[in-house]
């Protein structure tokens, strides 16, 4: 099944290798947006399946924006994957406690995020 | 669901990082200019974070594109600038030392 998933980064090269190794990978249709704001828009216009979204942005970050997505009725159920290069344990206990469906790490390898994003949703 | 086409993969991503590499290399100067100012004992506010900031993108982009060392080294760099009050006098000559490695790396990549 050809998902849709939508990449919220500020960092253009960030947005467009995990946009490769989506479409191109796992076959999966991607909508990108380069800060919280415009994914926010995006996400209400597209329903994507995921969200893969950046903790570190410039204006609303992940967690922010992670917070408006649960307010709208309109993206309150889409499954969100925060993505950050963040490692120390302090961190991925404060992005668990978020309530959100994962953490994923930075740098990912684009041969495998395809298959780390259907883990932990748990799609086939 | 079919995770094959690695070789195609690989040519995509290399195009990529052709096309990102300018940018990569001014993060690079941008830790270089900082490493530069503190071991002067001017590092102002500005460069310090940017330092920073540059640091975390770089440890979370390098990797993603076969530099795994890379990623390592920007992560050495992003505690040392990130430690409170600032870097450590004693590390000035490390702050140098990494910056230029991963100008190395990232010049280098095949």
């Amino acid at each position: 099944m050809a998902h849709k998933v939508l990449i919220i980064d500020d960092d253009d090269d960030i947005r467009e290798v995990a946009a490769l190794s989506l479409e191109s990978v796992a076959g999966w249709e991607v909508v990108s947006a380069n800060s919280g704001a415009q994914g926010l828009a995006r996400a209400i216009e597209h329903q994507p399946d995921a969200i893969l979204l950046d903790v570190m942005m410039p204006g609303m970050d992940g967690p922010a924006t992670f917070r408006e997505l649960r307010k709208n009725p309109a993206t309150a159920r889409i499954p969100v994957l925060l993505l950050t290069a963040k490692v120390q344990s302090s961190d991925q206990k404060r992005f668990a406690d978020l309530g959100v469906d994962a953490v994923l790490f930075k740098p990912f390898d684009p041969l495998t995020l395809p298959k780390q994003i259907s883990a932990v949703l748990g799609w086939k | 669901m079919d995770f094959g086409g690695k070789p195609a993969l690989n040519e995509a991503v290399d195009r990529l990082w052709a096309r990102f590499l300018p940018h990569l290399k001014e993060r690079v100067a941008i830790l270089e200019t900082a490493a530069a100012a503190f071991a002067a004992g001017n590092l102002t506010i500005e460069q310090h974070q940017a330092a920073i900031d540059a640091a975390h993108k770089l440890a979370g982009v390098l990797g993603t594109f076969g530099l795994s060392g890379g990623t390592a080294l920007a992560r050495e760099l992003e505690m040392m600038y990130s430690h409170e009050g600032g870097p450590d006098p004693a590390h000035a000559a490390r702050l140098n030392e990494i910056a230029a490695e991963l100008r190395g790396l990232v010049e280098n990549r095949k």
